[in-house]
């Protein structure tokens, strides 16, 4: 890693200064439903420019897996909806401007969860159902017409009810996540200008610059040659900037300032920008009386908030990374993504894993109480196997999640003495299908790599150059691996889903073959994997590559006060092959401490759809001090086996695994995150006269 | 007005509105983009800079207060200053926006307290935010910057 970070020398999207570049401001919606009747901006001050409505009538919709989203917003359908913008020479001019447009309201019924959003009689976000946006996304969307579900992922194995039929041991339980805001450090920003060509450009912080130029196309009905988008790295992401963001509005106020236009959000506009979806996941499960699993049924539903952007993606990974990497032979999920009148939600590390693995995991230490076992016995009892299948009807190859939940188990302690500790397991899967591709050609110096895959943090361009230089037999710093560019970078499905360390490496070998069997001036690889699965049925390909891994949890409760503290987290993360050490290891870090933030303090809190803690000291990341005391995790390797992706397998068992070491003490809970007052409310569910009986 | 104060050891005139941050004027005068906005209220430690050589908000201090008085930012610390050379032999940092923050705060810390105890340096970076989740490694780095 180039310590241009160290000495601050990294420059990001907000760094962009283009040439006679303007600064935008939002006007906002301050109701979370509401048509907009009329704009006044009789009071703006000369030097400023307005996007209002009528600018934006001939420009189409935008979204990257339901069409459903506009320009400038009408109606309005969350609190910080953008139903116009201002450009001018400055920030602070910009936002003045903004201010002093009025707008006037009418005010329209609203719904701010989702299992209220799918009853009868809730107002309608988007009455006509949004166009699905085709190869821009690889699912099928499957919007419900008439109401807010914009789309439902259906999961059909074997026969669950025939299966619950034969259980002699059945648990049943909901459990809910809150939302959560990715806060990278660096926020939104977005450059654009209009080459005199009619070109668009656009310099952002991206994980997407593909999906953002097909997206951009569509809406200002270009081809996709006539959009650029160039990609300097990002100060954190985490999900948070994928897809069409700011884009699309700044790009239209350019073309009306007829100059650059700069867009940099302040802090509190994050959490009206993108947030994680909060979920409610009822989960059902059945085992006979020695543990074999027999059956299992998950209902979730996941509030993707007034847009559908990537929900449908993860409602439909939710649904299966629910299921957990067990056998079992009946199986059925129904996943709802729902609009609700919140902001957008979307990617997010551990994209739906997170929200699901806390209830199926929380779910079989339930069911391992019932049966009179031990947790860590009955997941062994059930665990995929390699040739196993899975629900989807797949086969598991390389399959490690035994050797990761032994290795967590072990890490505490856990045979030895289980109470205070709690153990989870995951499945996570890869974006499929999908398709990468890397163009090498040599300079005097080296060899310049070429390739989509987004630097925010995670290392990409680092791990890129490492396995370049050991295919290339040169040093790393021979090679030049310069910033997306939609113009000279080949063609990548996206930098999402811990998929570009693995993806990358097999384009790069392919490349480097290419380059020596063509005069070694030039290679190009591309690797392309099919697969996807059925929305209706949830048969197919879900991953062509399974991310692995398990974590094991020993807390500490003071009973008094309700605070947890976690004496001791591991995570065990199945690796394959191990490209960059440090860079590996900070993955599995960070995953871990923003697991910690989701299972004991992270949440979004609103009233009437008005966010309460938009700042970051009402809104808490992990500091420093919030650490486990504690903290530590292992990379298990396989001689000979390929990369894999790393970026988020340790988040999503960190909550299940803090939970069950509370389960353990007969402390039950059952929605994130663990705050004081809910363990208080479990010590006293637990001491309550009767409870014991009552189980 | 004109703010007058030493910049990484140099003298140095900057034009700043009154009301201004010393953010957004070391950003916008000076061309110091390691000084990064981040939380604005002065929470997360992304726009420290050392103030006569202690950590401050560079989001919550006036411009004005700087008259007269140095200001170090990530520029002014050495390559082979420890802590920079910790930070970089420990890779304590994933995207690098909170980074030169942190440079700044441990090399403040470390100045007023050479030899600190493990509670010494979480207390001591409780002020800056790594959202990546380097503090294992920027713990580490502190460590190894203290035993130089």
């Amino acid at each position: 890693m180039s310590d241009g970070h160290v000495d601050g020398a990294v420059r990001y999207a907000q760094d962009a200064e283009l040439e006679g570049q303007w600064h935008a401001a939002f006007v906002r919606s301050p109701l979370p439903h509401a048509r907009v009747r009329s704009i006044d901006t009789s009071a703006l001050p000369r030097e400023c420019v307005a996007l209002l409505p009528e600018d934006v009538a001939g420009v189409g919709r935008y979204g990257c897996q339901l069409k459903d989203q506009e320009v400038l917003a009408d109606p309005a359908r969350f609190v910080g909806d953008v139903v116009a913008a201002a450009a001018a020479p400055t920030r602070a001019a910009a936002r003045e401007a903004a201010r002093r447009v009025q707008v006037d309201f009418e005010e329209l019924p609203a719904v701010f969860d989702p299992i209220t959003a799918v009853s009868e009689g809730a107002p309608l976000l988007h009455p006509e159902a949004g166009e699905s946006a085709g190869d821009a996304v690889s699912i099928g969307v499957r919007p419900l017409a008439g109401t807010n579900v914009c789309h439902r992922f259906r999961l059909v194995q074997g026969d669950a009810d025939a299966g619950f039929a034969r259980a002699t041991v059945t648990v049943e339980e909901t459990f809910r996540t809150a939302s959560a805001q990715h806060a990278p450090m660096e926020p939104h920003a977005t450059a654009a200008r209009w080459t005199p060509e009619g070109r668009l450009e656009l310099f952002t912080g991206t994980q997407t610059p593909f999906n953002l130029r097909a997206d951009l196309a569509g809406l200002f009905g270009l081809t996709e040659d006539r959009v650029r988008i160039l990609a300097p790295p990002m100060g954190g992401s985490f999900g948070a900037k994928t897809f069409t963001r700011l884009e699309a509005v700044v790009a239209c106020l350019a073309r009306k300032a007829g100059r650059p236009v700069k867009a940099v959000l302040d802090r509190a506009e994050e959490w009206v920008t993108l947030n994680r979806h909060p979920a409610v996941v009822r989960v059902r499960i059945g085992a006979a009386a020695d543990g074999t699993l027999l059956a299992k049924r998950l209902d979730c539903w996941v509030d993707t908030g007034a847009y559908a952007d990537c929900g449908p993606g993860v409602a439909t990974k939710l649904g299966y990374a629910g299921i957990g990497p067990y056998r079992i032979p009946n199986v059925r999920v129904d996943a709802l993504a729902v609009y609700t009148n919140l902001p957008p939600n979307g990617a997010f590390r551990g994209y739906g894993a997170t929200q699901s693995v806390w209830a199926s995991e929380r779910a079989m230490d339930q069911l391992a109480e019932r049966l009179g076992m031990s947790p860590l016995a009955l997941r062994r009892r059930n665990l995929l196997r390699d040739g196993d299948r899975f629900a989807t009807g797949e086969v598991m190859h390389d399959v490690h999640f035994e050797e990761c939940l032994d290795a967590a188990a072990r890490a505490v302690g856990y045979e030895r003495d289980p109470r205070g500790k709690g153990l989870c397991v995951l499945l996570k899967g890869m974006q499929t299908p999908s398709r990468a591709a890397i163009a090498l050609e040599r300079t005097p110096v080296g060899y310049v790599v070429r390739c989509a895959s987004c630097e925010m943090g995670q290392g990409v361009r680092e791990s890129v150059r490492l396995q370049a230089a050991a295919l290339l037999g040169c040093e790393p710093g021979q090679i030049e691996v310069p910033d997306p560019d939609t113009d000279s970078s080949p063609f990548d499905t996206r930098t999402t889903s811990s998929r570009s360390t693995h993806m990358m490496g097999r384009a790069l070998a392919k490349a480097v073959a290419d380059l020596r069997a063509n005069g070694g001036e030039r290679g190009h690889g591309e690797i392309v994997n099919d697969g996807g699965i059925d929305p209706d049925t949830g048969q197919g390909i879900a991953s062509t590559h399974w991310h692995q891994g398990a974590a094991a949890a020993h807390v500490d409760v003071d009973e008094e006060t309700g605070r947890v503290t976690v004496e001791h987290l591991h995570a065990a993360v199945y690796a394959g092959r191990v490209v960059d050490r440090a860079g590996a290891e900070l993955q599995n870090e960070g995953s871990m401490i923003m697991g910690v933030g989701t299972a004991l303090f992270e949440r979004i809190e609103h009233t009437d759809g008005q966010i309460t803690n938009a700042n970051l000291s009402d809104y808490n990341v992990p500091s420093a001090g919030d650490l486990p005391r504690r903290l530590t995790h292992e990379l298990i390797e396989r001689e000979g086996a390929e990369a894999h992706g790393l970026g988020e397998t340790a988040l999503p068992p960190v909550p299940a695994a803090i939970g069950n070491a509370l389960g353990s003490l007969g402390l039950d809970l059952a929605e994130l995150p663990i705050t004081s007052e809910r363990v208080l409310e479990a010590v006293g569910a637990r001491d309550r006269p009767g409870a014991e009986a009552a189980t | 007005m004109t703010l007058r104060l030493v910049l990484n050891g140099r003298p140095a005139a900057l034009d700043a509105d009154p009301g201004e941050t010393l953010l957004d004027v070391l950003r916008r005068e000076a061309g110091l983009l390691s000084v990064r906005p981040s939380c604005g209220i002065g929470v997360c430690g992304a726009c420290t800079v050392l103030l006569d050589g202690e950590p401050v908000s560079g989001c919550l201090l006036r411009a004005a207060q700087a008259a007269g008085r140095e200001v170090t930012t990530v520029e002014g610390i050495p390559a082979e200053h420890p802590v920079r050379r910790a930070f970089a032999a420990e890779h304590a940092f994933q995207c690098g926006y909170c980074t030169p923050g942190m440079v700044l705060t441990v090399a403040g810390m470390l100045e007023e307290t050479p030899e600190p105890s493990d509670e010494q340096i979480v207390e001591g970076l409780g002020g800056n935010l790594c959202r990546c989740g380097c503090y294992v490694k920027i713990h580490a780095a502190v460590r190894r910057a203290a035993a130089a």
